[in-house]
């Protein structure tokens, strides 16, 4: 097992690599560079953008610029942001945590509810509360998340129930920790909740026809027949043959974590990393771009990972072939 | 005894005198105390004064540095701040400053000329040592200034010829702490100084100094204890114990904010403004609306473009003037901006000290049949489908341009679209990215464009604009600045677009302030008769704010808005 993690690992290096030729190309395809904003102020002299592109090594051709930045990065050096002027990893690292946070979060909303709900839709397909529960869920799925969350501030501006926005309240330094837990706990609802219904239907849906499939399978027959109790049928042997696919989803998400919901924050003004990702891509920041690219890349690789361990671990064929 | 005890009080009372700091009394009547909470959209991206771009990043900058003057309500350099006082040479050369005596930065060291000295010496006017370089110090010789220490408390910039811009440039430039930063600017280090993760480290002179910031979340600012202003009752200033900007991205979440009474002063979008008006009774709020703002949307036509006969059409005043008949104004400002703008025939706002109301008399006013009389002066006639033709017999038909994502450009644009198409020009309108608009705009194919610049009071600010041989002359490059695309044989410039770089050199000589007036009223007479840029409309200076917060500034308009002179501002307790 630790052989075949250490290969998948080593493997990633190429893949990496990868990502990071084609991404810094197809950034430098896009017109234009970090310093257009300058070159259109009428207070910034032609000469003074000269200066500042050899500052900044633009004025070196673009295969140039990427070897460059590929021997910073191996000595441990993801490079400088233009508009902040500090090592982009740094700047990453202020935002991962909201980022992780409210991910996290919405994972444990989403999965925690989508299970039962869709074992229980499973076991009693066709009842009332199976189409209440895909009912609500398809609301969630088709309403759009930006939408969800104005008016979900709308509610909270109107009612005073929830905050607007934001993720601490103005008087969180004088909290105790329980009600620093307490405070943040009642900010992360909104984006939670928003970001959250739209995974829900389709997890729950999953797993309502997995579950579905597997009933309908001889040895559920069988195990019925010989007089196993209903609950062993289920738990022990139907459900765990129908949460295969669902552990595979789990590693994807887990990529997806970084990324974050870019829409959602900014609505909700929540400090995560998808906001910094969108300005630095509209301000041309080119290895704060790079830096949060490779990183979502590893985030996926590692993911998959993950997902094939949790996959080992539940299905004994896997395992076998692992070895 | 009586000797000894006298010399003590001779000497403690000559300590006295000494020690006693030079404070500016302020005319103002507040109660210190309480928090300020403002709004903004976007955080710092760095708290270094000479690499800062982003107004979220000045807007912060602001309150903790401080130059030598203020301006004041008008946007003119009159407000006393880290100097007292100024004044020019003889000649016009020489600019001294008098710095004020006994004060301190936040951290207790002492304020001396050697850090005014050290500021221009070491950063401003050093290539390559900030963002936007020393080129607005520059005289009409290309020449910056030598700066040199008078005595103690006076230091002094010469320039080859008299430079009232340099002036200004120099005066406005943030003095930093020398104690604090010589070491970072010796070593090479200076433009990742004071970044958003020093912000321990920062040391001004300002009202306030910023003690928090969470990315995305807020920053806080508090009273720096050691300000060299008082109010007339002799209480130190500022009033305000606390600042507080919450980050807040969306604009419609700034606003709910603002109504739930979580933001006291908020600039409201033209599009909200009624819906705030309408609420202000019932919830104590103050609103307002200023003059038009600074900055300008103009249409550019490109004079050296690469086809000649569309050269020949964007050359002609009258074919340009066209299109200021064309465009009916009103009826975009009632449709984007609530009615809440005004249309703009020059380059300098009417909320501009520099403004010159003579342009009126061009009684500029939407009028289609005006617009087709220019299009005949210029030679253009119709052929019995209506299409618009040169003398040559070519139809009229060009390409207009903008950025993506700018609906007022967008919209502007659209007008044109469907006014040209009243005088059978046929106008190809087609809004690209931001950076590719730069680009074409930089090189020589483009045919027209609809862009605006930021803008200031002083319209010397735009030399890089208006010179011939400016960076951003983009209507008409010179072929010295685009050997490689404007060639000597298709470059042409009129008498009155030369004049206008003749102002622009002289009215950096110009000591005295009705002879820079005067110039600055010569030239927007000329852009308003012939119309290098056709200026559109600008929206109304927005305002609104919880009636228990005392502004300093009587009347917030674009060149000082509500938070100007943020030291007096006052709340009362809620």
């Amino acid at each position: 097992m630790l052989k075949y993690i250490l290969r998948r690992l080593i493997l990633a290096v190429p893949v990496l690599l990868g990502v990071s030729v084609l991404s810094f190309f197809i950034i430098s395809l896009a017109p234009g560079d970090f310093l257009d904003y300058y070159r259109l102020n009428p207070s910034i002299s032609a000469e003074q953008v000269q200066t500042l592109e050899r500052q900044f090594g633009f004025d070196k051709p673009i295969v140039v610029q990427y070897f460059k930045w590929l021997g910073q990065v191996l000595k441990g050096n993801f490079g400088y942001s233009f508009v902040y002027h500090i090592p982009v990893f740094n700047l990453v690292w202020r935002r991962l945590g909201a980022t992780l946070l409210l991910s996290i979060s919405t994972m444990i909303f989403t999965w925690g509810i989508a299970i039962p709900l869709g074992i229980y839709s499973a076991l009693h397909q066709y009842s009332f509360s199976d189409q209440a529960f895909s009912f609500f869920a398809f609301i969630g799925i088709s309403i759009p998340n930006f939408f969800f969350a104005l008016l979900w501030l709308f509610m909270a501006a109107k009612t005073g129930w929830f905050p607007i926005g934001g993720i601490i309240s103005l008087n969180y330094d004088q909290l105790s920790f329980w009600g620093k837990i307490g405070d943040y706990l009642w900010h992360v609802i909104g984006p939670v909740v928003t970001l959250g219904t739209s995974g829900l239907a389709g997890l729950m849906r999953q797993m309502r026809g997995q579950l579905l499939d597997q009933l309908r399978q001889d040895y559920v027959l069988f195990a019925r027949a010989k007089g196993m109790p209903e609950s062993n049928v289920i738990y022990k042997h139907a459900l765990r043959n129908a949460i295969n696919p669902i552990v595979t989803m789990f590693g994807y998400s887990l990529s997806g974590l970084l990324g974050g919901a870019v829409l959602t924050e900014t609505v909700f003004g929540w400090p995560g990393m998808g906001r910094l990702v969108i300005e630095a891509l509209t301000s041309q920041d080119l290895f704060l771009v790079m830096a949060t690219l490779l990183l979502s890349s590893l985030l996926l690789i590692i993911g998959n990972l993950i997902a094939d361990m949790l996959l080992a671990w539940v299905d004994p064929r896997i395992r076998f072939r692992l070895r | 005894m009586k000797k000894v005890l006298l010399v003590l009080f001779a000497v403690l009372i000559a300590a006295l005198v000494i020690a006693e700091p030079e404070y500016a009394v302020e005319d103002y009547n507040g109660v210190p105390g309480g928090t300020l909470f403002l709004g903004t959209t976007s955080g710092p991206k760095t708290l270094n004064p000479y690499w800062a771009q982003e107004t979220s990043s000045t807007d912060i900058i602001g309150w903790y540095s401080d130059s030598l003057f203020n301006a004041d309500n008008k946007g003119m350099p009159t407000v006393p701040a880290l100097a007292t006082k100024w004044w020019f040479s003889e000649d016009g050369k020489t600019v001294y400053f008098q710095i004020r005596k006994g004060i301190t930065w936040s951290d207790g060291e002492p304020f001396t000329v050697e850090d005014v000295y050290f500021t221009f010496t070491k950063v401003a006017l050093v290539e390559g040592m900030t963002a936007n370089g020393p080129g607005g110090a520059m005289d009409a010789n290309d020449q910056l200034p030598t700066v040199e220490i008078v005595d103690d408390y006076t230091i002094s910039f010469t320039w080859s010829v008299p430079n009232v811009w340099g002036f200004k440039w120099v005066g406005y430039s943030d003095i930093l702490p020398k104690h604090v930063m010589e070491e970072a600017v010796d070593n090479g280090t200076f433009s990742e100084t004071w970044t958003v993760a020093d912000l321990d480290k920062i040391v001004g002179m300002g009202p306030f100094l910023p003690v928090e910031y969470t990315e995305g979340v807020r920053v806080v600012l508090e009273r720096n204890p050691n300000y060299y202003r008082v109010d007339k009752n002799g209480n130190k200033l500022p009033y305000l114990d606390k600042i507080v900007y919450l980050i807040v991205p969306d604009l419609n979440t700034e606003l709910l904010k603002f109504e739930a009474g979580e933001i006291d002063i908020y600039g409201p979008t033209a599009e909200n403004f009624p819906r705030i008006a309408e609420q202000a009774e019932e919830k104590g709020w103050t609103v307002g609306v200023g003059g038009p703002a600074l900055g300008s949307n103009f249409i550019a036509f490109n004079w050296v473009t690469k086809d000649p006969v569309k050269r020949e059409w964007f050359r002609n005043e009258h074919f340009r003037r066209a299109f200021v008949y064309m465009l009916d104004r009103q009826s975009i400002i009632d449709t984007l901006y609530n009615g809440l703008g005004s249309p703009l025939y020059g380059p300098v706002s009417p909320s501009s000290g520099f403004y010159n109301p003579e342009i009126e008399k061009f009684g500029y006013k939407y009028s289609i049949v005006r617009a087709r009389l220019e299009l005949k002066k210029a030679g253009f006639s119709w052929l019995p489908d209506g299409t618009c033709v040169d003398k040559d017999g070519n139809p009229v038909e060009f390409d207009l341009t903008t950025n993506v994502g700018n609906n007022v450009r967008e919209a502007i644009g659209n007008k044109v679209v469907d006014a040209a198409k009243k005088l059978g020009i046929k106008v190809n309108f087609t809004p690209m990215q931001f950076n590719s608009l730069v680009q074409k705009l930089l090189g020589p194919d483009y045919e027209a464009v609809i862009i605006g610049l930021t803008g200031s009071v002083d319209p010397g600010s735009g030399w890089n604009v208006w010179r011939l041989d400016g960076g951003l002359h983009f209507w008409n490059y010179s072929p010295e600045l685009r050997p490689d695309t404007v060639s000597e044989d298709i470059w042409w410039s009129p008498d009155w677009e030369k004049r206008i770089d003749e102002i622009f050199r002289l009215q950096t000589s110009a000591v005295d302030p009705q002879e820079r007036y005067d110039l600055f009223a010569e030239f927007q007479m000329i852009c308003a008769e012939y119309q290098p840029l056709v200026y559109t409309m600008n929206q109304n200076y927005l305002y609104a704010h919880k009636k228990i917060v005392h502004l300093a500034n009587p009347e917030p308009n674009p060149a000082a808005g509500t938070l100007w002179k943020g030291y007096a501002i006052w709340k009362e307790a809620e």
